[in-house]
């Protein structure tokens, strides 16, 4: 079996969101959606640290779609638009079979990483960018991180790995004992989000 | 037919006042439900971006009316169906009106999720790729049966009094009605109660108390309409029937506060994370809400238990209060779910974000996190229409009025 997930090293993580980017224009985005955000556990605005100088702390958490084991938004979806992919774990997207009923954003307890379409996408730049193989987004429907499907069935990594600077994300299989992120959750400590939430995340957030 | 005739002749002299005026409702209830398509048309095709639903707060007006419509159709399936089901006396001859108010409420529930959908035109899906282990899926499946059943339940009391079904058929399926009209409460109650992800919502509590608010709002509907129908002459009905009913509505008052009362106690006492319920509810964006639904309860129940109070003006007043209580409970609860995000940490904010995406998150969430846009009212004024044009064409076509001597 195989589980892909990702690690990131949130402590060094330095906010300069090149992974949200990179995933922005690698699925085509439409704007105003993001999958993928760099979330501030800090002060009240994003990039902005707690308490008062010079006592000042700040961490960044990028957050998208967690891929759970235990996923609530599959549970929920009606029509079962939203999947678990039994081959890899990824939880995955229908956007033609999705009725925008929208009850999977409001089952998925980490706030924010579903987007739903508001308005027929539209595009900052008049052509379509990032990868040919992505589907096509499209009005009203729910739409979220794929863990860019299209690449790992051309054997790649998702595009938000590579381009990040400080090279603290990384993707692999869980299940394999030998992978790069199955050895950095057995050697290093580790945070998930919402863990009481009983969902199992496959995002590790090296802390 | 010609049993339809008589029974239309037979109402003919007593609705003549009426008569034009229900025309005239008619007519105006089918222009607001125009309308409120023609709004729908244009929310669907301009995008659901005109309404104030934001990724943040992904529901709104709609899903509370669907959720507070739900409710109001308990009533009058339950008052009638009650009596006949246990063999005890009714509520004199307003059980097939009561029905009708059921079934025009269900038919408003179901337009309420319908207009809440992206894609409408998939709805299809629903039955061909139907995942059996959603709750929203439950709920349609239950809805549906509601709504089929309420009609047979209906057409079955008429056609008893032509002595085409029997008695022991009719209590059959009033026993099937009730049973699936608990279920229908529940079920929408799992629709929110299930989901962990909104500590507001997941308690074991929620599916009982949508039935008690559900009893509360549909007996108060109950109420008005048998009131203003016997004001215009409709029908004629007891006093002793009205008192009946606000009694009834004055006990199921109290148990909703009640359970309104353990749910509080329950989020409040560990002093941890259900604080910010509470404190949301009682003094935070949603206190209006929380304190209206207080009052209204507590003076319509006021007026039910006071013999001297139970006139005709302030029972009409008692019902209405019962009515808007338990709306301004769905409004807690639907914008109450959103307005405590699980992750409050800052990122990137866009108009797809949340309703005010202009300042920060706190700023967004600092007065109610979602209020509905005039489209959303509009087409809401437009389901409101369609429910009101139901339950008038009911009155008018069919012999909804008390069979002769109809006293259950």
């Amino acid at each position: 079996m195989t589980h892909y997930g990702f690690v990131i090293d949130s402590k060094s993580c330095i906010s300069c969101h090149s992974c949200a980017v990179a995933c922005k224009v690698e699925n085509n985005l439409p704007d105003s959606i993001w999958w993928n955000r760099i979330l501030t556990d800090g002060g009240p605005n994003m990039d902005t640290p707690a308490g008062t100088y010079p006592n000042l702390t700040i961490r960044n958490i990028p957050m998208g779609c967690q891929h759970c084991e235990n996923p609530a938004c599959v549970k929920v979806c009606p029509v079962g638009a939203t999947y678990q992919d039994p081959e890899t774990g990824v939880v995955r997207q229908d956007y033609d079979k999705c009725i925008g009923c929208r009850m999977c954003m409001s089952a998925c307890p980490y706030t924010g990483v579903r987007s739903f379409n508001w308005e027929e996408p539209q595009y900052a730049i008049g052509q379509p960018m990032g990868s040919l193989d992505i589907p096509q987004h499209q009005k009203q429907v729910v739409e979220k991180c794929t863990m860019c499907w299209h690449r790992l069935a051309q054997g790649e990594k998702p595009a938000c790995i590579e381009p990040c600077p400080a090279r603290i994300r990384f993707w692999g299989d869980f299940d394999d004992p030998s992978s790069e992120v199955s050895q950095l959750i057995r050697e290093r400590e580790y945070m998930q989000l919402l863990p009481e939430q009983g969902t199992r995340p496959s995002v590790y957030y090296l802390v | 037919m010609t049993d339809n005739t008589a029974a239309v002749a037979a109402k003919a002299p007593a609705a003549k006042g009426g008569g034009k005026g229900l025309t005239i409702a008619i007519g105006a209830c089918a222009v607001l439900a125009v309308l409120g398509i023609i709004l729908w048309v244009v929310q669907l095709s301009g995008g659901m971006v005109q309404t104030a639903m934001r990724n943040l707060d992904s529901w709104g007006l709609y899903i509370t009316m669907f959720m507070f419509f739900v409710g109001l159709s308990a009533g009058g399936l339950i008052i009638s169906s009650v009596p006949k089901a246990f063999g005890i006396k009714g509520f004199g001859g307003i059980s097939k009106i009561a029905v009708m108010t059921s079934i025009a409420c269900t038919v408003g529930a179901i337009a309420f999720v319908v207009v809440d959908l992206g894609q409408p035109v998939r709805l299809w899906e629903l039955f061909a790729y139907s995942n059996l282990g959603s709750p929203l899926m439950w709920d349609i499946i239950v809805l549906g049966t509601y709504l089929i059943l309420s009609c047979v339940y209906l057409w079955a009391m008429l056609q008893h009094e032509r002595g085409k079904v029997s008695a022991t058929a009719l209590r059959v399926i009033s026993v099937i009605a009730l049973v699936v009209a608990v279920l229908v409460h529940t079920v929408t109650a799992w629709i929110f109660g299930l989901q962990q992800s909104h500590e507001m919502w997941h308690t074991a509590l929620l599916g009982p108390w949508f039935v008690s608010s559900a009893l509360v709002c549909g007996t108060g509907l109950v109420m008005v309409v048998a009131l203003a129908l016997r004001a215009t002459g409709y029908l004629k009905l007891d006093q002793a029937y009205l008192v009946k009913l606000a009694k009834l509505l004055g006990a199921f008052l109290l148990v909703d506060l009640y359970f309104f009362g353990c749910d509080l106690l329950t989020e409040a006492f560990p002093a941890a994370g259900g604080v910010a319920i509470v404190e949301m509810l009682t003094s935070g964006p949603l206190a209006p809400f929380f304190w209206g639904e207080i009052v209204l309860s507590v003076l319509a129940a006021v007026i039910c238990f006071v013999p001297s109070l139970r006139t005709n003006p302030l029972m009409a007043l008692a019902g209405v209060a019962a009515i808007l209580a338990i709306l301004c409970k769905r409004v807690q609860l639907l914008v109450g779910g959103f307005q405590v995000p699980n992750i409050e940490w800052p990122a990137i904010m866009t108009p797809s974000t949340i309703t005010n995406w202009q300042g920060n998150l706190e700023q967004a969430y600092q007065g109610m996190v979602y209020w509905p846009a005039p489209i959303e009212f509009g087409v809401t004024l437009g389901v409101l229409g369609l429910v009101a044009l139901i339950f008038l064409l009911g009155i008018k076509m069919l012999p909804l009025k008390p069979a002769p001597g109809e006293d259950e």
